[in-house]
């Protein structure tokens, strides 16, 4: 799998899985969902509800929500605003997708 | 503890320096800042399992936000300060209401200063919505804070010495960069921060940039700019043309490049939501970004006891912000009691004089690199313009052509600027679409109005009112 990360200047954190889409993609501990999908070359987050269009991280400070994805089963999450932690679960959103109530 | 004399929201170099400054003379302070550590976008930190080895890529403004979070720190026991606090809007008078920890709070203030930042100005242009047309703010949030390149082949396409800072971050890191497009005059940049360069240091660090640049073999193209954005499922060419004057696009240099990223930074827009909501006058000003509060010396507003200071009031940096923080929090000391006229003088001095300084800098760089109209007659017809409701450019003039002139009226009749941004991606454009279409000057089209939330929040905080909401006596 490709790797977009800089080494230089840092060191980073623990690595381990989040699973996007039912496939395993490694993240650093301190890493945003949105940075350790790019670094794997992954872009598109979501599909608009109308258009049916790919979109992605755009603004990447939160404002924008072009990133939005289903993280742990809540929709319209940013992923650029989520921290990645072990064993998260991401979706890539379909419109503005079904909220799943869990209790 | 009673309820606090000031609160500050934003804890950027303009919300800091304000705390830090009412609080050195006994206001008591409380600031709230959305994310989990204080600095803003130009001093944030590294995020927890991040260890910065060699802080040479973060240039000088990682020095100079150094100074200012350790000063935050010797401040830390006199401010209340609040992460992770999303501020949303206010329902009553003089409450503010924020998201904290999946909870709602309400926090009553007497003064109130926004200290809330700007955001990257979003420019439709066919094919802005594919994966990988980041802005320039974006790319940098990735590649300074995150160490992830946005891209293998990257094109820059924007004005002013942002992108040039991004794109040597980019190059440090090992990235690609194919070119660099400066819609307005490089040279006449140039010769501004050379003139400056002698008594103010800070935009020496441009040249630095251009040098990095043209070391690296990265084609800087002045009077460029980017036309469209094509792929199948995220970018993979970019068209681009020389412009006139006016950013106009001269259609016989029109060219493709092979790139698969396309960072945009045409400038900033001020956060002016909260601002807004509260009732303070605005004025459009295209020089610093759009609608602007309209303040006096002490950086007040119209409404008596609410402040604005840094980008979120007139996009002019953080050096401009922290400056008018001081005085924004020297001058509200002094309206409680804590400090006499004498004194709050005194101690605003320095900073207004350091302020003319780099005004007359940045108003300069400011009429050099404001947008002309070309940037704004990029989108076509079946170009979206409203990222979040799917309107394209023909849907907003096809409700103009039917006799809207008003963008308030425009977004009941086809919900622009209704979906999850609230309007920051598409509002700064149609103010400008229709001023085209009407004919009217754009100072003259009222922008949206704002309501709470300003903010996406989950529906269970808010409708836990008032039950969870718990008003913040006696923190």
């Amino acid at each position: 799998m490709e790797d977009m990360r800089i080494w230089k200047d840092v060191e980073r954190g623990q690595a381990f899985e989040i699973e996007v889409d039912g496939v395993q993609v490694v993240a650093y501990e301190g890493e945003t969902v949105a940075a350790a999908l790019m670094a794997a070359g992954i872009r598109t987050t979501n599909r608009t509800a109308k258009r049916e269009e790919p979109r992605g991280v755009c603004c990447g400070i939160g404002l924008c929500y072009g990133c939005t994805m289903v993280i742990d089963g809540v929709p319209n999450t940013r992923a650029c605003q989520t921290l990645a932690r072990p064993g998260m679960r991401l979706e890539t959103q379909k419109g503005l997708q079904r909220w799943e109530v869990a209790e | 503890m009673k309820d606090p004399e000031l609160i500050v929201i934003g804890a950027g170099p303009g919300g800091i320096a304000a705390a830090v400054e009412a609080a050195k003379a006994g206001v008591t302070t409380t600031i709230l800042d959305e994310n989990p550590k204080p600095g803003g976008r130009i001093y944030g930190q590294f995020s927890d399992g991040f260890k910065l080895v060699n802080p040479k890529f973060l240039g000088p403004d990682y020095e100079k936000g150094k100074v200012l979070l350790a000063e935050f720190d010797t401040f830390r026991e006199k401010i209340d300060y609040l992460q992770d606090a999303l501020v949303f809007g206010t329902f009553e008078n003089r409450i503010m209401t924020f998201h904290q920890a999946g909870k709602g709070h309400r926090i009553p203030f007497n003064k109130l200063i926004a200290a809330t930042g700007a955001y990257d100005r979003p420019v439709p242009f066919p094919g802005w919505t594919l994966p990988g047309v980041l802005t320039a703010g974006g790319a940098q949030t990735l590649v300074k804070m995150q160490r992830v390149l946005p891209g293998k082949n990257i094109l820059f396409a924007g004005t002013g010495p942002l992108q040039l800072v991004v794109a040597n971050q980019v190059l440090d890191g090992g990235g690609k960069v194919e070119a660099i497009l400066e819609a307005g005059e490089i040279n006449n940049w140039l010769k501004l921060l050379k003139g400056f360069s002698r008594n103010w240091g800070l935009l020496t660090d441009g040249l630095q940039y251009i040098r990095g640049i043209r070391k690296a073999g990265v084609p800087l193209l002045r009077r460029h700019i980017i036309l469209e954005a094509r792929g199948d499922r995220q970018v993979e060419e970019a068209i681009i043309a020389e412009v006139d004057q006016d950013w106009r696009a001269i259609e016989k240099t029109r060219r493709a490049l092979k790139v698969d990223t396309i960072c945009i930074g045409y400038g900033l827009v001020p956060s002016v939501e909260l601002k807004r909501l509260v009732g303070c006058k605005h004025r459009y000003d295209p020089d610093l970004g759009g609608w602007i509060p309209v303040r006096n010396e002490d950086m007040e507003t119209s409404v008596p006891g609410v402040f604005a200071v840094g980008d979120g009031a007139g996009a002019a940096g953080s050096s401009v912000a922290m400056f008018e923080g001081r005085i924004a929090g020297i001058s509200i000391a002094r309206s409680l009691g804590h400090l006499s006229s004498e004194e709050a003088a005194k101690r605003k001095k320095p900073y207004l004089s350091d302020m003319k300084k780099i005004r007359r800098l940045r108003d300069a760089l400011d009429r050099i690199s404001y947008p002309r109209p070309g940037l704004f007659e990029l989108a076509h017809d079946d170009t979206i313009i409203c990222r979040c409701e799917e309107l394209t450019l023909g849907d907003i003039k096809n409700a103009i052509g039917k006799g809207t002139i008003e963008m308030n009226e425009l977004k009941r009749i086809t919900r622009m600027g209704m979906g999850r941004c609230q309007g920051r991606m598409c509002a700064p454009a149609v103010q400008e679409i229709i001023a085209r279409q009407t004919q009217t000057p754009a100072a003259e089209i009222e922008y949206l109005n704002q309501r709470p939330p300003t903010r996406l929040v989950p529906i269970n905080m808010l409708a836990s009112l008032p039950g969870e909401f718990e008003i913040r006596h006696g923190w």
